[in-house]
């Protein structure tokens, strides 16, 4: 079996010697991780040089990950040693699968230089005796399964340290498995950030070292905005003297658990005032409720997001805006809050986009999507009234929802051609045939819309089942794409509704006191969301 | 017949305390190592093997599977037919178990 050399070393005539392995210069979780002693002291050492950036490195992290347990058994200690910080490199290493040792080293990349590195990923096998035994550079499937084939060849001749199977069994077999060829066998790898010049590197680390906002973006804590970056004072402030070990439950679908010192990082990181703290809590609190089923929104296909409601005293208190503008942008309170709790189910529960969160589409309001209610303008109780709360009391409920579908309506002159109106514009959520849905659509109903059912002494029940009973349309006329069981089952004739029941149309009030302008949002449909509501327990 | 042992979370996990990541910052992530459950053992065959076929509840889920159960008896598994409580959400673990002690092999039907 001939060693695979490519790329190494650049010293020709050295090529057939065995060289020593150069010392490494890392960091791990444990400190002593990183010698090589400790790295060969089972039989041999694979180190695999990447980096964050490469998507060769990502391949090969990908593929090699899963086996390393195996090889670790045989007597191969396996490490990837990233050129990034070290929690970088744990978060990839655990997104990726790789279950071996993570190292990580700093700029200048002393260990990638010491090992003559041009490109990530590299893969360098070395013996017990701390020599280079060999190399492979980029992917290069064939030519790692010849670095395993060649470790395990080694590895048999000298026996494995150590390899006692429960029960007590010595198994003198080794198996390394070879990597999987079923990506592309071949392909080019990255530029070492070591082979970059050593000026330029350090005065890229330099700019990097200086600018927090960009390393918050290499960290990977952002939602694709600029954060602010969550420092031990900031998240103290947030938390306001709570103790940041209590435990909120866990977030899906990863099951990161919500501590409060991590709420209150999420809460730094999106934007929020240490005031907000109460409301955002409040919020994660109804989240994470199973009511709820975060774990089937955060990693659906459909677009919903997660709608946070506020009511009561506290929107006052904070500023949340329930007027002008009411589902736009322009006022802090509502637009961090929001992305607080998006944060923390996109971050701490995992739900990133194009990772575990699988939306087709998404919409803006996955950003984060907080609306406050209009209760002095609203002719109706409040949410949380009809929730059963009292009307000083400051709640948060939060509702799987759909984005915004505008509703304009300048002409109707009774409460019926309005109501109408309004109840017609939701017949195309989800789908113009989906008929009826069963969880909640969210009108949010602005203050022209809200004065004529004042006027005219419409409860909010009455309009509710005035909407509930408008729209219908015979099932005969709904069996075209994609349709409910239920309009299949039912007779031709029969007349349909929108909504399963009155219950599930939510009305609230909000918007500037110019304009006939409502909203419709539609459901987060077939995972059994319930709306979840939680007081806000004042600091 | 394959003993499989799960944890409350499907995966086995050891704290490692990242959560302060660096002296300046609270990282928003649970940085926990999870430790990958290596997979099962591949049969050789599947004559006389018990296989689960788990329907999720997604549409249509079940007519995948009564054409997957049908090519799967012909090749002589035992099959036996099961069905979670909603697609949206994780299967309960008592299901979970119930199915691993019971069939050699599972085959789930994902999306419609």
């Amino acid at each position: 079996m001939t060693s695979p050399h490519y790329g190494w070393p650049a010293d020709g005539a050295a090529a057939s010697a065995p060289r020593r392995a150069p010392a490494l210069s890392v960091a791990g979780v444990e400190p002593a991780a990183g010698s090589l002693d400790n790295l060969t002291r089972r039989g041999a050492a694979l180190l695999l040089f990447v980096s964050e950036e490469c998507p060769t490195s990502a391949m090969a992290l990908r593929n090699l990950g899963p086996l390393c347990h195996g090889w670790e058994a045989a007597g191969l200690t396996a490490a990837a040693l990233f050129e990034d910080p070290l929690d970088v490199a744990i978060r990839v290493a655990r997104r990726l699968g790789w279950t071996g040792l993570v190292l990580s080293q700093p700029p200048p990349y002393a260990t990638s230089r010491a090992y003559g590195l041009d490109a990530v990923p590299t893969t360098v096998l070395v013996d017990r005796a701390g020599l280079i035994a060999g190399r492979v550079v980029g992917w290069d499937q064939p030519g790692i399964a010849a670095l395993i084939e060649q470790a395990a060849s080694a590895l048999g001749a000298a026996g494995p340290a150590g390899s006692v199977r429960p029960g007590g069994n010595v198994e003198p077999v080794i198996t390394l498995a070879a990597p999987p060829a079923a990506e592309p066998r071949y392909k080019p790898g990255c530029s070492s950030k070591s082979a970059i010049d050593p000026e330029i590197a350090a005065a890229i680390s330099s700019q990097r070292a200086d600018d927090e906002m960009e390393e918050m973006f290499e960290r990977g804590w952002t939602d694709g905005l600029p954060v602010v970056p969550p420092t031990l004072e900031r998240v103290e402030a947030m938390l306001g003297g709570a103790d940041g070990s209590v435990s909120l439950g866990f977030v899906p679908p990863s099951m990161g658990e919500a501590t409060l010192e991590r709420v209150a990082a999420c809460a730094v990181l999106a934007g929020c005032r240490p005031a907000y703290f109460p409301v955002v809590v409040a919020a994660a609190r109804a989240v994470l409720d199973p009511a709820f089923n975060l774990h089937g929104q955060a990693v659906t296909t459909q677009p919903a997001g997660q709608l946070v409601v506020v009511n009561g005293p506290v929107r006052r208190a904070i500023g949340l805006n329930s007027g002008m503008g009411a589902l736009g942008p322009g006022f802090r309170a509502n637009l961090t809050i929001g992305r607080a709790v998006r944060l923390l189910v996109t971050l701490s529960g995992g739900a990133m986009p194009g990772g575990l969160d699988r939306a087709t589409l998404g919409h803006m309001g996955k950003v984060g999507f907080c609306i406050a209610e209009d209760e002095e303008t609203s002719p109706w109780e409040p949410l949380h009234v009809e929730r059963g709360f009292e009307a000083g009391q400051s709640v948060v409920t939060v509702i799987g929802s759909d984005a915004p579908l505008n509703i304009s309506d300048h002409r109707s002159r009774t409460p019926e051609d309005l109501a109408y109106i309004l109840a017609w514009a939701a017949a195309t959520s989800w789908s113009t045939n989906w008929w009826p849905l069963a969880e909640p659509s969210v009108f949010v109903i602005c203050p022209e819309h809200a004065e004529m059912f004042r006027a005219a002494g419409w409860s909010k029940q009455r309009l509710r089942e005035f909407m509930f009973g408008a729209v219908r349309r015979p099932a005969g006329e709904l069996r075209r794409g994609e349709t409910t069981p239920l309009v299949h089952a039912a007779d031709p004739n029969a007349e349909v509704p929108k909504w399963a029941s009155p219950d599930a149309i939510v009305l609230l009030v909000a918007g500037g006191e110019a304009g006939r302008y409502s909203a419709v949002l539609g459901p987060c449909t077939g995972m059994g969301s319930q709306i979840v509501s939680r007081e806000v327990e004042s600091g | 017949m394959t003993s499989v042992s799960m944890s409350t979370s499907g995966v086995s996990m050891d704290r490692v305390s990242m959560d302060r990541v660096s002296r300046d910052y609270v990282s928003p992530f649970d940085e926990r190592v999870r430790v990958v459950e290596p997979l099962a053992p591949r049969p050789a065959g599947i004559a006389g093997r018990a296989v689960a076929l788990i329907d999720i509840r997604k549409n249509r889920g079940s007519e995948f599977l009564d054409r997957i159960e049908s090519q799967l008896a012909a090749a002589g598994a035992v099959t036996t037919r099961w069905v979670k409580e909603i697609f949206s959400k994780p299967a309960a673990l008592a299901l979970v178990d119930e199915i691993a002690g019971r069939a050699d092999l599972v085959v789930e039907a994902l999306a419609d």
